[in-house]
C-alpha cells in the first residue's frame, strides 16, 4: 500500500513535469498574443515523428543528436507557421476566432499528412535509457527519471530565457503591456512569431520525451491539446506560474484517480475539477480578470 | 529638428488632426496647450509612429519619417513618454529601464544612460529591484520618464507629465525637463498644469479641435487675454 502510493506520487510528478513543459508554451502564446492555437497537439505529434524519422537514419541514432536537430526544425517551423497563417489574420476583425479556425484546419491537415506519410499504425521510439532502480518492491525506471529531468530542465531553460535574454524580456513586455512594448520600440510581430516558435519547440520536445514511453499516432496530439487547455484554463489564462501549478495538480490528480478508480475515470475527474474550479474562480488559479 | 507640415491623423473614420503644422528646433522646448480631447496626445503619438492612419509630412533632421513605425523611430532617437506611463507592471524598475534601451541604437549606451538616469532620479536607484506595479504615482511617473531617457533619444515627446502628480512633484518634473534640455535634448511637451514648464518654452502651440489655433512665444501668448486666462492660468 505504502509503496503503491509512492509509485502513484512519482507517476504524478513525472506526468506533471511533462504537462508543465507543454502547457506553459500554450499559456505563453495566449498571454502574449491572445491567440488560441488548436494545432498545438499536432505539433506534439510532429516532435515524435521528427524523432522517428531521425532514428531511421543510423547516423542520427542518438537522443542527443535527435534533440539538437529537432529543436531548430520545430523552432523554424513554428516561426513560419505564425508568419504565414496567424500573423495575416491579426489585422482583421474577430481575428481571434479566425486564428482558432485556421489552427484547427492546420491540425487536421497535419494529422492527416502524418497518416499519409507514416501510416495509421503506432510508431515507437527506443527507450532513452534502459533499466531501472529497484529497492525491494519499489521500482523506478530510468526512463521516467530522464523524462522528469528533461522536462524540468526544459522549464528552467525557458524561465532563464524569459528573465535573462533580451528576446525573453521583450516577450514578457508584450504580455504585460503591448502599448508600452510598442513605445520602447519592441517589434510586436517578431515577438508573436518568436513566442509561437518557442512554444512549438516546447511541445515538440514533450512529444519526443513521451513518445519513447507511449506511442506516436497521427491523432495522438488531441489528448495533449485537451490536457494543455485544461491546464491553461485551470491555472489561469496566460499565467505561467498558474500553469505550472495546474500541470502538477493535473498530473497528481490523474495518477491518483487512475490508481484508485481506474484510468477511464481520469478525464472525467479532470473536467469535474476544472468545472468546479471555474465555477468558483472563473479566472483560474492565478489568472487575472479581464 | 522636427518639422511637421499638414499633418492629418485619423482614428478609424474619425478625423482627429486637421492640417497641423509645427516645428521644434534642435535643443528647443516646445509646449503644446489646449483643451482635453482635442488631439494634443495624437500629435505626439503621430510623430512617434504610434498612430496608424496619418498623412502629411514629418521630417526629422531633414529626413521624411511619416509612416515609419515606433520601432524605427525609437531607433532614430524619437521617443514617446506616455501620459498613462505604460510601464511593465510585473517587472522591476531595473527591467523597465533595460527595456527602455531595447532599440539597436540605445544598446551600446545602456550603461552610461543608466548612470545618467540614476543621477537624475536617485530614488529609482534605491528601488531598482521594486516591481513597477507597487510604485506610487509619482515614482511611476519618474520611471516612465527615465525609461524614455534610456532610449538614448534626441527628441522626447512628453505627454502630460503632471497627470496624477502631487504639486511638489510637479516642480521636480519641470526641473528634470530643464536639465535634460540643457544637456541638448529637443522636447515637445503637452502640459498646462505646470507653469514652470511653459516658462521653459521656446515656443508655445495651442491646439483646438485638431487645429493649431495659436503659435508663438510665451510673451505673445501672455498678450492674448483669452489664452492667458484659459491655458496659462493667470
Amino acid at each position: 500500500m505504502f509503496i503503491e502510493i509512492i509509485d502513484v506520487i512519482i507517476s504524478g510528478l513525472i506526468n506533471g513535469s511533462v504537462y508543465a513543459l507543454m502547457a506553459v508554451g500554450l499559456t505563453l502564446i495566449y498571454g502574449v498574443s491572445k491567440a488560441f492555437n488548436f494545432a498545438y497537439g499536432s505539433f506534439y505529434s510532429m516532435g515524435g515523428y521528427i524523432a522517428f524519422l531521425l532514428f531511421g537514419i543510423s547516423f542520427f541514432n542518438n537522443y542527443l543528436i535527435v534533440f539538437c536537430l529537432a529543436a531548430p526544425v520545430l523552432l523554424i517551423f513554428g516561426f513560419f507557421i505564425e508568419k504565414l497563417l496567424v500573423a495575416p489574420l491579426r489585422k482583421r476583425d474577430d481575428w481571434e476566432v479566425k486564428v482558432m479556425m485556421i489552427t484547427l484546419g492546420l491540425a487536421l491537415f497535419l494529422d492527416n499528412s502524418y497518416q499519409v506519410v507514416f501510416g495509421a499504425r503506432m510508431k515507437s521510439l527506443p527507450s532513452i535509457l534502459e533499466g531501472s532502480f529497484e529497492m525491494g518492491e519499489f521500482i523506478l525506471s530510468y526512463q521516467d527519471v530522464v523524462i522528469f529531468i528533461f522536462s524540468l530542465g526544459g522549464i528552467l531553460i525557458f524561465r532563464w530565457f524569459l528573465n535573462n535574454t533580451r528576446t525573453g524580456m521583450s516577450v514578457r513586455a508584450v504580455a504585460q503591456n503591448p502599448a508600452g512594448a510598442q513605445i520602447v520600440g519592441i517589434p510586436k510581430e517578431f515577438v508573436f512569431a518568436a513566442t509561437f516558435a518557442i512554444s512549438t519547440v516546447m511541445v515538440g520536445m514533450g512529444g519526443i520525451l513521451l513518445a519513447q514511453k507511449y506511442f506516436i499516432t497521427p491523432a495522438g496530439g488531441w489528448d495533449i491539446l485537451v490536457k494543455a487547455w485544461v491546464i491553461t484554463a485551470f491555472g489561469g489564462m496566460g499565467s505561467i506560474k498558474g500553469g505550472l501549478y495546474a500541470a502538477f495538480i493535473v498530473g497528481m490528480l490523474e495518477a491518483f484517480v487512475g490508481w484508485y478508480f481506474g484510468m477511464t475515470w481520469t478525464l472525467i475527474a479532470l473536467f469535474a475539477v476544472l468545472l468546479t474550479t471555474l465555477a468558483v474562480r472563473p479566472q483560474g488559479l492565478m489568472g487575472k480578470w479581464g | 529638428m522636427i518639422k511637421i507640415h499638414d499633418l492629418n491623423a485619423y482614428y478609424d473614420d474619425f478625423h482627429v488632426l486637421k492640417n497641423v503644422s509645427l516645428e521644434v528646433g534642435k535643443g528647443e522646448v516646445a509646449v503644446m496647450l489646449g483643451p482635453n480631447g482635442h488631439g494634443k496626445s495624437t500629435v505626439l503619438k503621430s510623430i512617434c509612429g504610434l498612430v496608424e492612419k496619418v498623412t502629411g509630412n514629418i521630417t526629422w533632421s531633414g529626413e521624411e519619417i511619416i509612416g515609419l513605425g515606433a520601432e524605427k523611430l525609437v531607433n532614430k532617437g524619437i521617443t514617446y513618454i506616455a501620459e498613462n506611463r505604460e510601464l511593465f507592471p510585473e517587472m522591476t524598475v531595473m527591467e523597465n529601464l533595460k527595456l527602455g534601451a531595447y532599440s539597436q541604437s540605445a544598446r551600446p549606451h545602456e550603461k552610461e544612460n543608466l548612470e545618467k538616469v540614476f543621477s537624475l532620479f536617485p530614488r529609482l536607484a534605491d528601488r531598482r529591484k521594486q516591481l513597477a506595479s507597487t510604485m506610487s504615482g509619482g515614482e511611476a511617473r519618474m520611471l516612465a520618464i527615465a525609461r524614455g531617457l534610456m532610449s538614448n533619444a534626441d527628441f522626447l515627446a512628453i505627454d502630460e507629465p503632471s497627470l496624477g502628480l502631487q504639486p511638489n512633484l510637479r516642480d521636480e518634473v519641470a526641473r528634470i525637463i530643464k536639465e535634460i534640455n540643457t544637456q541638448g535634448m529637443t522636447v515637445l511637451v503637452v502640459e498646462q498644469n505646470i507653469p514652470q514648464i511653459t516658462e521653459l518654452a521656446d515656443k508655445l502651440y495651442v491646439l483646438e479641435e485638431g487645429k493649431i489655433s495659436f503659435e508663438g512665444s510665451r510673451e505673445e501668448a501672455l498678450g492674448d487675454d483669452h489664452l492667458k486666462e484659459i491655458f496659462l492660468g493667470m
